[in-house]
């Protein structure tokens, strides 16, 4: 999956969780950058991602998260690459 | 827990349970006080506070649960059809998802009357502690 589309779904997810009309998710983007984007929510942000793209994380791979480029990248280890 | 597992439990909307709420949340709008008020507005009679199946969510999360450690993280629910005093309601709880990377538990529920008519239904989550 290329990163562009990767992105546009995170995108819904996170607007789904963090309650907003649309969100405008980069490689770069961390918490920092997000309002609401508290430890809470990203418990819940992390959930939806395995829901939706049906993988599972370990804690581990998750605290190595710094921005949504390293959850994209996991995401596609996960996927396999494609 | 894994997902797919069920649990159920009955629940009794007792005179208890309907004074106390009143009693310590004072509502006490008419269509839970008022039985003519009630009526009139298209219902059997006083409708019980929907935040008593709350009531009931939690004590299936603190104490039904096979985990004691966990936390409620997140509840929405969906009030179906009215409940009334002295109901009796089985909960019927599904576990639909679960995320080892955060120790979350989801689960979907309903809330059915003796009659099988569906009362609320929803999903919550709940959080392993340890």
């Amino acid at each position: 999956m290329e990163t562009s589309d990767m992105l546009k779904q995170l995108n819904t997810i996170f607007a789904r969780v963090l309650d907003r009309e649309e969100i405008d998710l980069k490689e770069t983007t961390t918490a920092a950058d997000v309002e609401d984007w508290d430890s809470l929510t990203h418990i819940q942000l992390v959930v939806e991602t395995e829901k939706f793209f049906k993988v599972k994380f370990k804690a581990e791979e998750i605290q190595k998260f710094q921005n949504v480029g390293d959850m994209c990248r996991a995401l596609r280890e996960k996927l396999g690459g494609s | 827990m894994k997902i797919g597992d069920r649990f159920q439990s009955q629940f009794l909307v007792t005179p208890e349970i309907y004074e106390g709420f009143i009693s310590l949340f004072n509502d006490r709008n008419p269509l839970h006080v008022d039985t003519a008020f009630a009526r009139k507005a298209g219902f059997k009679d006083r409708v019980m506070h929907g935040n008593i199946l709350g009531g009931f969510l939690s004590h299936f999360v603190g104490e039904l649960l096979p985990l004691k450690e966990v936390a409620l993280v997140s509840q929405n629910i969906r009030f179906r059809n009215p409940v009334y005093l002295n109901d009796r309601l089985e909960l019927r709880m599904l576990v639909s998802a679960v995320s080892e990377a955060t120790n979350i538990l989801e689960f979907q529920f309903e809330f059915l009357k003796e009659d099988g008519v569906k009362s609320a239904t929803g999903a919550l989550q709940i959080r392993r502690l340890v």
